[in-house]
């Protein structure tokens, strides 16, 4: 019976489900949209395989491994956690030997793999779509096969390159490794190869001196013609573990490519799973309002359902069957326009840079038909908290003239507010938001704060509305109107206000924090290089090798230098790896560069030692003098002495090692910048004046900025459509007002202020979340308390909330109430 | 008193229409017609079967609805000729409504929804008068409840009470006891009934009830959208009967 009532109040009343429907559509999409890109990162291949032709890869572990065993009385847990190396260990160089006389084994060929840069008379010679250029021995082109298309194999002094990177036979090319620069002549250009590397061929005697490697960084394995695989892995397996290295098989063979040649989908995850998280959180949010707002102007009919003889229980479900129907109509355009949203935010990441080139959206159904159940869960959830109150409505109230569902006690209000509140203070207070969860943790505590808002909702904004509506109240008689309106009907005001505060404490606070952390960086940035009168970094490379770099700070006008080299170290965070942006340093002469030491001296600062930043020294509770253990990024384990804490390390890195040391173990190993004292002449290097890590920075901004721009389109959405379902609900009321002798014109002037009321409590809540939780970060990264970063760029955020609030309060009210129109009696 | 036949309209009357036609959606002819004049300090009752206009007539001769055809002329104004938002402030400046539902602001007082036309007209409110007429329907002291907290009759007596408190030339009321009791019912008429005689007010009262319609001066009577005759000082019985007749 419920099921016939449901399906035929939705048919004959579409209008008064419109509301509703563009929401759960809104949702079901953003969720399912979200949800296929974090699918797609998630089961992202790492690209081609640069070893699918051949049946085995020997290679040293590509991850730092730790085992922990807790006792915990009755019984031992043991955890295993794992982080991914940026370079490729070297194997020694007699394995490939061992592995060939192996019983079993066809063919086994030593693959070294480095990273290399090009460029012609100084231009960089740069991959499509920024593929990574990888070089190896001639010997390793068989194996995925490359085939010469031009020319002929590389002698000694020449090279032959990948047919992408577009150069031609008998060109000179200048060949930069970390072992230094050279002069080398294309002498063949091959085809084939994979997806995100180009490939680049030098001599096979040429590759320990072009690599610094002391051996093979992998050795593919072919099988002699009836050989057991079983029995050969096996025997592997024993060799390999000798010297720290596994067999991989079959889709794993992959990973022992080098790490920098196969795309990285982490910092993708880690973006994606934040969409996820913001779309899922504000689509159950503002569902929850809408579908309330859609039930408490339905009060009377319910009400004369329950004097029709309906129980409670039969309404909830009759609610319930009204909204799996609207939800379930919703989601067969959502599916679809959200597929659309995933290829289009791909595609602006893609540009951006934030996710690897030949990142591609897979359409799994598995994801849509989740994203619609989950949908469907949300809006029935959303519909039986609305309805938990709604439906006890007694059925006397349809025949009265005013109908008010009935009021609840505060407690279950106050405890539900009093939790997600307890659970922000926790995360704002506990959590180090200084640290990379900061972002994270900073939307985690914004969104508790809104649960708690929305929870106490009538009440707070009973609240901030008795003192807004007063204000507005003072301008007049549609003021005091509207003022009275808004404080008896406060749960309204609630519906419209939260959605609107959502929109802004959300996209504020993730904004804001995106500001202060670039301000804070850049004022480090700043602080860190102002000794230095001149910064220089190469043209031609990503960096200069520590020899050219040398030269360098040996002319003779250069009074004191600083040199840098990127890399990532792992750290043992308490039996989880994680690795840290670091920089492997050389100073000389007079101070170019501040790190701003708290402690010790950086000066002492060699091959058996390193610096560390304040908040890591904090928190892994180092102090100079220590002796922790580092992986390097080759996954050579060291241990060294902390002899200094710095405080300028955002933009920079956590650990500062011997740059000698970071050169011999990172793939790369090239000088990122130079800091010099005094006025050299450097013509005749390949290098520039420049800012340091300055293009990551920007990407990573621009990216933040798509995701608040798509989080700011949904809000909007939604807080235009609540305006619009709270003021078509009203119809009555207005007919009523015109008897009572208001011109249309009054009526618009009375709702636009309204309007203005609601914007303001909105605003107030939704700068008071947002502050309170950018106030904490802001504290978090250098002390100092912020509300915002721009003052205009906050300012234009209030005004642009705040007018599109007032917009959104304009606009329905208008047509729903036409300006020459008549009463609308009935 | 000049009581005036149904078919002429004399220089009195505070609302009249002539030959008024009001056609909904190009087909249903809801007026077809109709000449009618009300006098300034009678009380009219409009009756008739359901269907037969009787609410069109009101909304029209009101300025809440614009005829079709031919002319209403309220307060010396012709309506036909106004638009909005002047037609507002013709109603909102001569005319007072009591419907059926009460239509009191929930949000407001008692004593802001009273006062409520003359605030949207910008007036300066006749406070004295709005307190005396609140104290005439009974409602004295009650100016700070909500109408929420009062029964149906007393929202009724506000509403009349806000009908009057601009001194209106013409009280118009759609089925004003339509949705209260015999008794409260009986009390709302009694204080139209009263504010006629003594204050010398004009109401037009749509009703179905005869028992309603008795405490009118006269009583016009509407069938299919025309004119189907009036009865002068009536009563109950006899409206009962012409009723009976006309939807036979």
């Amino acid at each position: 019976m419920m099921l016939k009532l449901g399906v035929a109040s939705v048919r004959r009343r579409p209008g008064a489900f419109a509301g509703t429907f563009l929401t759960a559509f809104l949702a079901v999409a953003l969720i399912s949209g979200s949800g296929l890109l974090l699918h797609s990162v998630l089961t992202a291949g790492p690209g081609g395989d640069r070893f699918a032709a051949v049946d085995l890869v020997v290679a040293a572990d590509r991850s730092v491994e730790l085992t922990t065993t807790r006792d915990k009385g009755d019984e031992v847990k043991v955890k295993t956690k794992t982080e991914r190396l940026t370079g490729a260990g070297a194997l020694p160089a007699e394995l490939v030997g061992v592995v060939a006389a192996t019983p079993g084994v066809g063919t086994a060929v030593a693959d070294v793999a480095f990273p290399v840069a090009l460029d012609v008379d100084g231009t960089p010679v740069r991959a499509p779509e920024r593929a990574s250029v990888v070089a190896h021995g001639w010997s390793s082109a068989s194996l995925t096969p490359y085939v010469l298309r031009d020319g002929v194999a590389p002698a000694a002094g020449e090279v032959a390159v990948g047919a992408e990177l577009g150069l031609a036979v008998g060109q000179a090319v200048r060949l930069t490794t970390k072992t230094g620069a050279r002069e080398v002549r294309v002498a063949g250009v091959v085809t084939g190869g994979v997806p995100g590397q180009a490939a680049v061929f030098v001599a096979d005697r040429q590759v320990t001196d072009l690599s610094g490697l002391t051996g093979p960084t992998a050795i593919a394995v072919g099988l002699a013609p009836g050989a057991d695989r079983r029995q050969v892995v096996a025997a592997l397996d024993e060799l390999a573990t000798l010297d720290s290295a596994r067999v991989h098989t079959g889709a794993d063979k992959v990973n022992g490519d080098l790490p920098g040649a196969v795309p990285d989908y982490v910092g993708a995850i880690s973006i994606f799973g934040f969409v996820l998280g913001i779309t899922g959180f504000a689509a159950v949010f503002v569902l929850t309002g809408t579908v309330s707002l859609a039930v408490r102007q339905r009060l009377r009919e319910l009400a004369l359902l329950r004097t029709a003889g309906a129980t409670p229980r039969q309404l909830r479900r009759l609610l319930g069957t009204e909204i799996t129907l609207v939800t379930v109509v919703a989601t067969v355009p959502a599916l679809p326009f959200g597929v659309v949203v995933a290829h289009v935010v791909a595609g602006r990441f893609r540009e951006l840079g934030a996710v690897p080139a030949q990142f591609a959206v897979a359409v799994d159904p598995v994801v849509l038909i989740a994203a619609a159940v989950l949908g469907l869960l949300v809006t029935r959830s959303a519909t039986s908290v609305a309805a938990r109150r709604a439906v006890r409505i007694s059925p006397t109230q349809a025949l009265r003239e005013t109908v008010t569902a009935a009021r609840g006690s505060r407690v279950p209000r106050v405890v539900g507010a009093a939790v997600p509140a307890a659970g922000a203070v926790a995360v704002l207070g506990l959590v180090p938001l200084g640290g990379p969860l900061g972002m994270g943790m900073g939307f985690v505590s914004c969104a508790l704060l809104l649960c708690a808002a929305a929870a106490l909702g009538p009440i707070l904004v009973g609240g901030v509305t008795a003192v807004v509506s007063r204000l507005v109240g003072s301008t007049g008689v549609l003021g005091r109107v509207a003022g009275a309106m808004t404080r008896a009907e406060s749960r309204r005001v609630v519906g419209v206000a939260i959605p609107l505060t959502l929109m802004f404490a959300i996209n504020a606070t993730m904004l804001v924090n995106g500001d202060i952390t670039a301000e804070v960086t850049a004022g480090q940035q700043a602080a860190r290089t102002a000794p230095a009168t001149v910064q220089v970094a190469a043209t031609n490379a990503p960096g200069l090798p520590l020899a050219i770099a040398e030269r360098v700070v040996a002319l003779p006008a250069v009074t004191g230098s600083a040199l840098t080299v990127g890399t990532k170290v792992v750290v043992d965070q308490e039996g989880k790896p994680e690795d840290y942006p670091a920089q492997g340093l050389r100073l000389a002469g007079e101070r170019a560069l501040d790190l701003g030491v708290t402690a010790g001296d950086l000066a002492r600062l060699a091959a058996d030692s390193v610096a560390v930043s304040g908040p890591l020294a904090a928190q892994r509770g180092w102090e100079v003098g220590d002796r922790p253990t580092f992986w390097l990024a080759d996954g050579t384990r060291v241990t060294l002495t902390v002899v200094a804490v710095f405080s300028h390390w955002r933009g920079f890195g956590d650990l500062v090692l011997d740059a000698g040391l970071v050169a011999a173990h990172d793939p790369r190993g090239l000088v990122g910048a130079i800091h010099l004292r005094g006025a050299p002449d450097l013509a005749g290097f390949p290098l520039a004046p420049a800012e340091a890590g300055a293009a990551e920075v920007r990407n990573q901004q621009a990216a933040w900025e798509l995701m608040v721009a798509v989080s700011l389109g949904f809000t909007a959405i939604a807080v235009v459509n609540t305006f619009a379902i709270a003021t078509g609900a009203r119809r009555r009321e207005f007919a009523g007002l015109r008897l009572a002798g208001a011109t249309s014109r009054q009526l618009h002037r009375l709702l636009d202020r309204e309007a203005l009321i609601t914007v303001v409590v909105a605003l107030v809540l939704g700068c008071a979340i947002s502050g309170v939780v950018v106030g904490a970060f802001s504290v978090a990264q250098d002390g100092r308390w912020r509300l915002f970063a721009d003052p205009l760029r906050y300012l234009g955020m209030v005004a642009g909330v705040g007018l599109l609030g007032l917009v959104a309060g304009a606009v329905p009210a208008r047509v729903v109430v036409r300006l020459r129109s008549l009463p609308q009696l009935g | 008193m000049v009581l005036v036949r149904g078919s002429r309209v004399a220089a009195a009357d505070v609302v009249s229409l002539t030959d008024v036609t009001k056609v909904y959606s190009g087909r249903v002819r809801a007026l077809d017609g109709v000449t009618v004049g009300f006098a300034r300090g009678s009380f009219t009752a409009v009756m008739g079967p359901s269907g037969s206009g009787k609410s069109t007539l009101l909304h029209c001769a009101a300025g809440l609805d614009l005829p079709t055809g031919g002319r209403v002329v309220l307060a010396g104004q012709d309506v036909g000729a106004l638009r909005e938002p002047k037609l507002t402030a013709v109603r909102r400046r001569h005319v007072g409504f009591v419907f059926q539902s009460f239509n009191l602001v929930d949000a407001l007082s008692v004593w802001d929804n009273v006062l409520l036309p003359q605030r949207f007209a910008g007036t300066r409110p006749d406070k004295a008068w709005a307190r005396e007429v609140l104290a005439r329907v009974g409602l004295g002291g009650r100016e700070r409840s909500r109408p929420g907290e009062l029964s149906g009759g007393q929202q009724q007596r506000v509403a009349l009470a806000r009908a009057l408190a601009g001194r209106p030339e013409v009280i118009f009321g759609d089925e004003p006891t339509g949705a209260l009791d015999l008794s409260t019912g009986r009390e709302v008429l009694a204080l139209l009934r009263g504010f006629v005689d003594t204050s010398a007010a004009t109401v037009v009262m749509v009703t179905h009830d005869p028992a309603a319609a008795a405490w009118a001066d006269r009583v016009v009577f509407l069938a299919d959208g025309r004119l189907a005759g009036d009865l002068v000082a009536p009563t109950a019985e006899r409206v009962a009967a012409r009723m009976t007749e006309l939807t036979r």
